[in-house]
């Protein structure tokens, strides 16, 4: 199979960055498109020319590294990661837009290369459990039922890959945000610190400069890992009783009689 | 002018999960820890493991069973106080997990439900659908986020060697920013290899592009022992064509083994235990299958899950059936999948203690890329998290109690320009000068997988020792084609492909020495286990141009040897 690329180039994070349009010829139709970026690669390092830059790493759609805008959707059209789009779901002969994941806090470091380091510091700001004293319950004195499991299970499902933010037309990281605190927030242990840890992760959100959510849908439409935007609502819920969370705090603790 | 060197009282590199667990006990401790991962670390490999993670945490089950099952499993290579421990600490670190909120499976009363594995006499793997290792990885890296005050992380830095002072102590490491070409000293008190194993020496292999030996192969150079390096898991459902993993999960569910003819070959080979006999027992009778002429042109049987139900395959084995989408094209949930015996785990590696420390003084492993041994000739499936877990913590929390003992090394001073002037030599490389990176690459792959596979002689493995011995001065002067100093994976290829066949060469010298077979090693020209001869180590260490042998006692606590049936 024959291909026209038009690959976005970008050498570093300071640089302007510009369109270049590539050929590749006597593609396999089962090679998959990171087998087809790698055959390019090969042909420009002979040719004196720069090799596009791309993260991979598994190949086989779990590490959640690979992040390419195929045609102006991330990952391609077929909702899976970018390493599982293969070659003969493109017409013969076609041109193929390829780019980073955009959005403004994910910064293009070099040609299809971005930084996702702002999801790190959604986490950091409290996606977590603080369990550092106190015995460890046995846990099936705390029986959880298969649907709450299933739930946290799904939501835990996210392999931080960006995606949703690359799709959402607002930049918004509702959907990566959403997973990473439902998966907590639905479990017992997750319980006493759900609130301030849901609003931690909004405001952190707020800060990197995400967008809002509008509810538009594209972030579901693309995640790989089929992670429901259902999780929207459940933080848009816990961010909400969060407020009231604070206020009732503001009135001051219980005192000792 | 001297630059700020970054320094910490544990390093810590890899951040899979034996890095992260490591850097998080370590830190518990109260001591300054860095941890380096060349790729940013819930991108590791820990994400790979489908199936579960091993603990004798049922009522009725007990420890003992657990650790015999795994050094039955290990056809008595595994050292029995290592595998006491590992069984021993097994359900508090489940209970941990469980607390910092990784969703085990729950059974309809709401209690953690388990699954059967190969080699357990009981269904004792903890599981998360078949996804366990990614989201044992996440949790603990929201934790690592938690500490991010006291653990520094350097995120696409890629090791280069580490660093050694006058006595021989290690004090240090060599790093390369991945998104620049800065090259850094690092100094520390401990080092902590956590680095993974090296799949990538075989092709096809179940493991990520990144696991390429690195560690095993930097210890060795600085004298550090590697262990049962002839050791090598074949996993029995691998895809033909790129080698992706199936999970023993599909066995554990109750799928069955085909070969063309149909057959339930397995009840000739482990008529007890049949599909969930141990990876080694399995795959050799799948490639005896294969061999005889009883498996499909394609080199292959077939595993049949359709006769698992539908609701259980969408519900506990998610992601293998988009895989079988994806790079099979097959719907595992109305036909067999088309398998074989793939390269999969790395039983040797760096030997350490119990608290995993290696022969070189500030040096400490743990995960894939040690050998404490607990695996021994064969790993059970869903121990591998454990050892990761188990073991990654006591490195953590001994070098962290090390570290408050001593003072910091100095590395020599040549170390940074030692590493500096190989790389600018790497990319300095002409344009014709030798063959490139990725042809060698593939030429070792496909040599170990010939030669030093399921199936093993002399002849095969002398040749490929011979192979690899060419390879490793063609790797020499491998040439690569980017220059730049931005994320050139080119020059990072090229220093691997040294830690690769350094890698190889272990193994061929290891599988030719031992003249038995036991686990994973079988001969076809020494068919037998011979406890006499070969109830022992093998030891590496370098010696001029190659390794030089030496053996070492298997440790036995409580279990003697007994024939091996499944």
């Amino acid at each position: 199979m024959n291909f026209k690329l038009k690959v976005w180039r970008q050498s570093d994070a300071a640089a302007a960055g510009e369109w270049r349009t590539y050929g590749v010829s006597e593609i396999d139709s089962g090679a998959s498109f990171l087998e087809m970026l790698d055959i390019l690669n090969d042909r420009l390092v002979v040719e004196g020319e720069r090799p596009i830059a791309f993260d991979y790493d598994c190949r086989e759609g779990i590490c959640g590294s690979c992040a390419l805008t195929i045609d102006g959707t991330p990952h391609g059209p077929r909702q899976v990661t970018s390493c599982q789009v293969f070659m003969r779901e493109f017409t013969d002969g076609s041109e193929i837009i390829v780019e980073p994941f955009r959005a403004s806090p994910f910064k293009v470091l070099c040609d299809l290369v971005v930084d996702r380091t702002p999801f790190d510091r959604i986490v950091e700001a409290g996606g977590y459990i603080s369990v550092d004293a106190g015995p460890k319950p046995e846990p099936n004195a705390t029986p959880i039922s298969p649907e709450t499991q299933q739930a946290a299970m799904d939501a835990a499902a996210c392999i931080g890959c960006g995606a949703c933010v690359a799709a959402c037309p607002n930049g918004s990281a509702m959907l990566f945000t959403g997973a990473k605190a439902t998966h907590l927030n639905v479990l017992p242990q997750g319980q006493p610190e759900r609130y301030d840890r849901s609003r931690a992760m909004v405001e952190q959100m707020d800060a990197e400069g995400f967008g809002g959510c509008t509810n538009t849908g594209e972030c579901e439409a693309v995640c790989p890992q089929e992670i429901s935007i259902s999780v929207i609502g459940e933080l848009y819920r816990d961010y909400r009783k969060s407020m009231v969370h604070v206020l009732r705090s503001r009135r001051g603790r219980m005192k000792a009689q | 002018m001297p630059r700020a060197l970054p320094t910490h009282d544990v390093l810590v590199i890899g951040a899979g999960l034996a890095g992260q667990r490591a850097a998080l006990a370590a830190a518990a401790q109260g001591v300054s820890v860095g941890i380096v991962s060349k790729v940013h670390p819930v991108r590791s490999h820990s994400n790979a493991a489908q199936g579960g993670i091993n603990a004798a945490l049922n009522p009725g089950d007990s420890w003992e069973s657990h650790a015999f099952d795994t050094i039955k499993g290990s056809d008595y290579l595994g050292d029995q106080d290592a595998i006491e421990i590992m069984c021993r600490e097994a359900p508090e670190e489940i209970l941990h997990l469980e607390h910092l909120g990784v969703p085990f499976h729950r059974n309809e009363e709401g209690k953690l439900g388990t699954r059967a594995f190969g080699g357990a006499s009981q269904a004792r793997t903890y599981y998360v659908a078949d996804i366990t290792g990614q989201a044992i990885m996440h949790v603990l890296y929201e934790q690592l986020m938690k500490h991010s005050a006291d653990v520094e992380r350097y995120e696409e830095w890629f090791c280069t060697s580490l660093a050694i002072d006058e006595g021989n102590r290690c004090v240090g490491a060599v790093m390369r920013n991945i998104r620049n070409g800065q090259m850094e000293l690092f100094t520390a008190k401990n080092v902590i290899l956590a680095s993974g194993g090296n799949g990538q020496v075989w092709s096809p292999t179940t493991n990520a592009l990144i696991c390429t030996g690195d560690g095993i192969a930097m210890a060795y150079r600085i004298g550090a022992a590697l262990m049962d390096m002839e050791m090598i898991q074949y996993h029995p459902t691998t895809l033909a064509k790129k080698g992706f993993l199936i999970t023993e999960g599909a066995r554990g569910e109750g799928a069955h083994l085909l070969n063309a003819k149909g057959e339930r070959f397995m009840e000739r080979y482990a008529p007890n235990k049949m599909e969930l006999a141990s990876r080694d027992v399995v795959s050799r009778a799948e490639q005896t299958e294969i061999n005889e002429g009883r498996g499909f042109p394609d080199g292959t049987v077939a595993l049949d899950i359709t006769v698992v139900p539908r609701k259980r395959i969408h519900e506990a084995l998610r992601e293998i059936v988009l895989v079988g989408r994806d790079f099979a094209g097959v719907d595992i949930t109305r036909e067999p999948i088309h398998i074989k015996p793939g390269n999969h785990y790395t039983m040797g590696g760096v030997k350490t203690d119990i608290n995993g420390a290696t022969a070189v003084a500030g040096l400490y492993a743990a995960g894939e890329v040690a050998c404490v041994s607990v695996h021994g000739g064969n790993r059970l499936g869903a121990n591998s998290l454990l050892d990761t877990l188990i073991f990654g913590r006591r490195a953590g929390e001994h070098a962290a109690a090390r570290a408050k003992r001593i003072e910091h090394g100095r590395p020599s001073n040549q170390t940074l320009e030692r590493e500096e002037r190989m790389v600018s030599e790497v990319v300095g490389r002409q344009h014709g000068s030798g063959r490139r990176v990725s042809e060698i690459r593939r030429e070792l792959g496909e040599t170990m997988d010939r030669h030093v596979s399921v199936f093993r002689d002399e002849e095969g493995i002398q040749t490929a020792l011979e192979i690899v011995r060419r390879l490793k001065e063609e790797a020499a002067s491998a040439y690569v084609d980017d220059r730049g100093a931005v994320f050139n994976q080119d020059v990072l290829g090229a220093i691997e492909l040294g830690f690769m066949v350094d890698c190889a060469e272990c193994s061929c010298v290891a599988a030719l020495e031992r003249k038995e077979s036991r686990g994973a090693q079988f001969r076809t020209d020494f068919p037998q286990r011979d406890d006499e001869e070969w109830l022992k180590h093998i030891d590496l260490v370098p010696n001029g141009g190659g390794p030089e042998v030496a053996y070492s006692e298997v440790t036995l606590t409580k279990w003697e040897p007994q024939e091996r049936t499944y």
